[in-house]
């Protein structure tokens, strides 16, 4: 260990006396991207991992992942004869937010090891009810050999919930680890963590404590490790890897005064005229050291230490008043008019005077005072009160049986949906259906809803996936007459006569929809598909009128990949016609590719994701 | 659990004695103490007991109906439908026979089937497997709504043809919060559906009509304060009515629209109090203490589809938020029968209404009834026995009664209470009945009755004030051979005008207890033509200008008996708190309450808990000054308690003194 890094744990240490959980959203800072245009950030790759322009899997062959010439993406190109090594990264990180894409052959192993010790595993266990350990996403376990045979693995941890995809999709995972820190005779005095790790949208872990390296890890622990990504078990992908490195020690506060005024100050006071009610040392910024409940100015001052230069972020969090933040004498000004507790200094290495003011004068709000922090290689960290201030229980629905729960449901750069009907089932493959429509909008999988915002207090009627959706389709309708197939698919309701006629449910509690549009009348059933892998429908139409489509999906590209087959968008979802004789059109308009289905009568498919 | 009624009843009347007796002590200086007998309350004739649910099931209740075989429909705000088997039984059964609905208001079952108001559209629920639980749910009607939070529907009812009828709240402006806006057709609107899902738009003019109630085959609905809205009360609705606010006039020109009263027509005559500052942002109506104002007196006048309700239900003193409408069964809750209950959300109470006809229109009388609901009473239901199924939530408005939900039944123990059964409007006053014969004493004594009236601005500023608010000399009283009935004849009578009737003095005929209810505000829309009583018939006879000044009757405890020689000074009155006129310190509780409840501050706030409003200890902590909390009762800020949804309505008509008094109490709990 070099005198550097004793610095950076050190400094990392006296942080924490003053250092109070974040009361704010997680905030992952922007990482650098890993160039992927050659294999050159990494150690010795060997040949059978290479960089691509394009990847797929195939769903109904195992390891299978097949590549296409071009940069930016990175492949094992597992098979059984040729076993890739796995993949160390010329990068040491301590610290990091790691960010990317990834994607799975049919029945893949790989994992990611967090300083070649720390693994969170990526298994194609898409379909998995029950989340384990070894599963996708999941924290590997450890092992000890001394341990009689069923024993010898301990502390993996499983994902809160499978919200993996299938193979052949792009995955999403974001991932924040803290390593360990050692004295200065390098004892280690505490663990490494993951402290966050998100699938797909959905929170799996936090805070996970590693007491050592997982299963296959480099058995030593260290403040500095390579990123290390498994390839001899099987083909994965990889794509858009950033990664923020925190190496750096964060700047430290010192000789803490502060004094306290009485009185409502929209603006800062000229304090050399102005004696304060008290005063004091203090050893943490926080408004508790105000005995006056509303109308008083709280002002810090003392010694800020940069002890890494750049530019810095500070979220200055002054709840029910107002905040100014002075550095060396000046004020910090604020990144952008739409986040002005947001301000922006670039600082030298050295030592600053620092000065904090808190005016706290609407009445009705708690006192919260605090400072988050985040720099070059500095991770954010926050110092300050916790504003705990009206945060109510969640109420969430899980779906053990097949559920259903109607609500305003917005979606994004769309709107709100306000006849909308949310379905999960046990299998954790769930959608939203637009009863204005006759549409399924968005699909997800994980945990059913959040209906805190419908059903707390007043509530706004709406409640919301948990989890990041896919949405397929802004809300329109589903059928259409087209006098031609170049005619724009109809993009509002006038007109159509459309009606809808609710649902009705079968034993298993899996609604049919029953609408009536163009004077037919449809019914629209859609089940969990067999082996969990999605959604079947099946659109019944009486007496289908001429002209008459179904628009199945939309995105800025459809790929056919095999008969009836398709890739839709960035490798998000499949989509798969159930009836071969059935003549589809694949059409682009609007710069956006549609896939058209004559209506005779049924139109079925299954959306696989 | 029946136990605990009567444990709150005996507590409830212990305090009482013990208040009695040391208002006594206090008073008069009289070392021995005094038996007092009390006076019989709502809760010595019905009882509130619960119904037992399972464990977890949360009852935040938005429908209630009750099934031909007695079993008890109930719809809930998570969008559950329940049906509660043997439901006044100690164990009823519950059965979930529906899920996943839209903040279901309204439950009604007919020929088969359950039919409810989702946010967004009425529907038909039907078991067709015989499960035990829906497997149909039919849309028959789906109606056009934004996603505004305030957008609830509510129903529904059925009417006299088979049809359904469904109402709709307003949403809210962006900038202007304050202003109920109608931005898709039919909010603010009530509909008329055909099972086969026809619509008919068939009046307009509600904000926030959260009670239906159909009563001899009209359709009645209730609302509550807000801008337009003075105060709640209880309307008749006929196809083409305007009832009052006017966002739902935006779609006046929708086809089959029963409306002829265009916006523009009514922004012709009435200010709609939109005005930008100078930054160029609207600038909330505020109630104007010095203005010209117009009252719906004047409305309808101006706008001949203007219908006024039926029977107002003073905001503060009868409810702060009207619910379900019910009229009584003919064989239900004794002298009752056959009238109107309504129920109301914030005071988680029930209040009784009168009606009649003169010269064609509705119009009556409202009374207390039963307060002590533990959740805002939403929705009623008559069970099968009699009884009264009370569905409660006050889902985050808040609620005198604390919990968030609730299902609770009211069961008459046949006593009869000594109650005005009725008030009738005369061509020269008003004809009392009562549920027991009177006192003639007492009741011939004209100090026994005042009569005041008053009305309520028509604004866009949230709720009014009362005003033009006039005192109703009484000339003379005539009471019945059976002691029955007391005829009053009142000058100053005012059509349209809210009358409140108060016979504090009179006494049942055993001498010794006064009404339960001694108020009744009746609404006198119009005065029936007759004859007229002749002075000579009446009694003239007035104590109060005869015997010792005896302590103002807003003072006065229920089932006190004044003796002629006897002189009872309550601690607040005037000679009670010359024992604590020395100190200057501030008032007592006990000093203050009268005023509270006389200027309706407990309507929605309470010494130390939150109810509707912030409880006064919470108000103390923002230790404004005396003068600071008189001009905030004049002109609230609800900006200042963005945590509480129901806002304060300005209330300049409580006298400065008695601002002040009620200031320095509040401050005095810091």
């Amino acid at each position: 260990m070099t005198k550097r890094f004793n610095l950076f744990s050190l400094a990392g240490l006296s942080g924490l006396a003053w250092l109070c959980s974040a009361g704010l959203a997680y905030a992952q800072q922007a990482g650098q991207p890993v160039m992927l245009s050659d294999l050159s950030a990494f150690k010795d790759p060997g040949k059978y991992w290479q960089v691509a322009g394009d990847v797929n899997a195939d769903l109904s062959k195992q390891n299978v992942l097949s590549s296409s010439k071009g940069t930016g993406i990175l492949v094992n190109t597992f098979s059984e004869k040729n076993r890739p090594k796995d993949l160390i990264s010329n990068l040491q990180h301590s610290d990091a937010d790691l960010e990317l894409d990834f994607m799975m052959a049919k029945g893949s192993n790989s994992g990611i090891y967090f300083q070649g010790r720390y693994e969170v595993q990526l298994l194609d266990s898409w379909t998995d009810k029950v989340p384990k350990a070894g599963g996708n996403g999941g924290i590997y376990e450890r092992w000890d050999e001394s341990k009689p045979d069923g024993q010898k693995g301990y502390e993996g941890y499983a994902p809160r919930i499978n919200a993996s995809r299938a193979p052949g999709l792009w995955q999403h995972l974001k991932i924040s680890f803290h390593a360990p820190r050692f004295d200065q005779n390098g004892k280690k005095i505490e663990n490494a963590k993951f402290v966050r790790v998100e699938l797909n949208g959905l929170v799996i872990h936090e805070n996970i404590q590693m007491s050592g390296p997982t299963r296959g890890g480099y058995p030593d622990e260290v403040l500095l490790g390579p990123l290390r990504l498994q390839g001899d078990h099987g083909g994965v992908a990889f794509r858009n890897i950033k990664i923020a490195s925190y190496d750096k020690p964060h700047p430290e506060l010192f000789n803490l005064n502060y004094s306290l005024y009485k009185g409502k100050y929209e603006v800062d006071p000229d304090f050399s005229k102005l004696p304060p009610e008290a005063k004091g040392a203090s050893t943490k910024l926080t408004s508790e050291n105000s005995t006056i409940p509303n109308e008083y100015l709280i002002r810090y001052t003392g010694t800020i230490r940069i002890l890494e230069p750049g530019d810095y972020n500070f979220n200055v969090s002054a709840k029910g008043g107002r905040g100014v933040l002075k550095i060396n004498g000046q004020e910090l000004k604020s990144a952008s008019s739409g986040d002005p507790a947001n301000k922006v200094a670039n600082l030298p290495k050295g030592d600053f005077p620092f000065e904090l003011t808190y005016s706290k004068y609407v009445s009705w709000h708690n006192s919260v005072l605090g400072l988050g922090i985040s720099g070059p290689g500095v991770r954010y960290y926050y110092v300050g009160d916790e504003d705990v201030y009206g945060v109510p229980d969640p109420i969430q629905v899980d779906a053990t049986d097949v559920t259903i729960l109607r609500s305003f449901m917005d979606v994004q750069n769309w709107g709100r949906v306000v006849h909308a009907v949310s379905v999960g089932s046990p299998e954790q493959v769930h959608y939203t259906y637009d009863l204005d429509r006759g549409t399924i909008f968005q699909i997800w999988r994980g945990s059913f809803l959040d209906a805190t915002p419908m059903w707390h207090d007043r509530g706004d009627g709406s409640s919301r996936p948990r989890g990041v959706a896919k949405i397929l389709t802004k809300p329109v309708f589903t059928l259409a007459k087209l006098s031609s197939t170049q005619t724009a698919w109809k993009t509002d309701t006038v007109g159509a006569n459309f009606r809808s006629k609710g649902y009705t449910l079968d034993t298993n509690g899996s609604p049919t929809f029953h609408y009536q549009i163009e004077g037919v009348n449809v019914s629209d059933m859609i089940k969990t598909s067999a082996e969990a892998q999605g959604l079947t429908r099946e659109i019944t139409v009486q007496n289908p009128t001429n002209g008459m489509y179904a628009k199945i999906a939309e995105d800025k590209t459809i790929q056919e990949i095999s008969k009836g087959r398709y890739l839709i968008g960035d490798k998000s979802y499949y989509l798969q016609l159930n009836d071969t004789g059935v003549k589809p059109v694949l059409r682009e308009i609007n710069g956006n590719q549609e896939l058209l289905v004559p209506v005779n009568g049924k139109v079925s498919y299954s959306i696989i994701f | 659990m029946k136990s605990f009624s009567i444990k709150n009843i005996s507590s409830g009347i212990i305090r009482q004695t013990v208040a009695m007796l040391v208002s006594c002590i206090v008073a008069g200086g009289i070392s021995q103490t005094v038996f007092a007998q009390e006076s019989p309350k709502e809760e010595d004739f019905f009882k509130i007991l619960r119904v037992s649910s399972p464990e977890g099931t949360i009852l935040e209740v938005g429908g209630l109906t009750v099934l031909p075989n007695g079993d008890l429909g109930i719809s809930t705000r998570r969008g559950d439908i329940y049906i509660a088997e043997n439901p006044t039984s100690l164990r009823p059964y519950f059965r979930k026979f529906a899920s996943g609905l839209h903040e279901i208001l309204g439950l009604v079952y007919k020929d088969g089937a359950f039919y409810c108001a989702q946010r967004g559209e009425l529907t038909k629920l039907k078991d067709t497997d015989m499960d035990g639980k829906a497997d149909v749910y039919e849309t028959v009607y789906s109606w056009p709504i934004s996603g505004h939070y305030h957008e609830y529907s509510f129903g529904p009812k059925i009417g006299p043809d088979g049809s359904f009828f469904v109402s709709g709240n307003v949403a809210f402006g962006s900038e202007e919060w304050w202003r109920g806006e109608s931005r898709v057709p039919y909010r603010g609107w009530m509909m008329k559906i055909s099972e086969d899902g026809k619509m008919e738009p068939w009046a307009t003019g509600m904000r926030s009509p959260a009670g239906l109630g159909m009563i001899d085959g009209e359709l009645f609905y209730s609302d509550n304060q807000g801008d337009w809205m003075g105060s709640g009360g209880v309307w008749h609705v006929k196809k083409g009515s305007f009832v009052g606010h006017p966002a739902g006039l935006h779609w006046t020109g929708l086809p089959n629209s029963p409306i002829t009263l265009t916006e523009e027509q009514f922004y012709a005559k009435i200010d709609k109090r939109q005005i930008k500052n100078a930054q160029g942002r609207y600038i909330k109506p505020e109630n104007r203490v010095d203005e010209k104002f117009i009252t719906v007196v004047d409305m309808k006048k101006n706008f001949p589809e203007f219908q006024s309700p039926a029977v107002w239900l003073p905001h503060g003193i009868l409810g702060i938020s009207n619910s379900e409408i019910l009229k009584i069964p003919g064989n239900a809750f004794g002298p009752f029968g056959g009238q109107v209950l309504v129920g109301d959300q914030g005071q988680s109470k029930i209040m009784r209404v009168f009606m009649e006809k003169v010269n064609g229109e509705y119009q009556g009388a409202s009374f207390d009834f039963r307060a002590g609901f533990q959740s805002g009473v939403l929705r009623m239901a008559f069970a099968k026995d009699g009884s009264l199924f009370v569905g409660e939530t006050n889902r985050g408005w808040g609620s005198a009664g604390e919990a968030n939900a609730g299902l609770q039944r009211l069961v008459y123990n046949n006593k009869i209470p000594f109650e005005m059964r009725a008030v009738r409007a005369m061509p020269d006053g008003f004809e009392i009945e009562f549920t027991k014969a009177v006192d003639r004493k007492s009741a011939e004594d004209l100090s026994s009755y005042s009569v005041e009236s008053f009305i309520y601005k028509y604004h866009a500023v949230y709720g009014s004030p009362p005003v033009y608010k006039e005192n109703c000399p009484i000339k003379g009283v005539k009471v019945s051979d059976d002691g029955m009935r007391a005829r009053i004849v009142v000058s100053n009578l005012r059509p349209y005008y809210i009358h409140h009737i108060n016979l504090e003095g009179v006494r049942g005929d055993d001498g010794s207890f006064s009404l339960v209810h001694p108020s009744a505000y009746y609404t006198l829309n119009n005065i029936p033509s007759g004859s007229k009583l002749s002075l000579s018939e009446t009694s003239t006879k007035n104590s109060s200008l005869t015997a010792k000044k005896v302590p103002a009757s807003g003072t006065k405890k229920a089932g006190q008996v004044l003796k002629p020689d006897q002189v009872l000074v309550s601690p607040d009155g005037p000679g009670g708190g010359a024992a604590v006129a020395k100190k200057p310190a501030a008032p007592t509780y006990d000093q203050v309450k009268g005023l509270l409840a006389k200027h309706t501050c407990t309507a929605c706030h309470n010494p130390a808990k939150r109810q509707v409003g912030p409880g006064f200890v919470e108000i103390a902590k923002r230790k404004y000054s005396n003068e600071r909390i008189v001009k905030l009762i004049h002109s609230p800020e609800p900006q200042n308690w963005p945590d509480y949804s129901t806002e304060m309505p300005p209330m300049p008509q409580v006298p400065k003194a008695d601002a002040l008094k009620i200031a320095a109490w509040i401050n005095s709990l810091k």
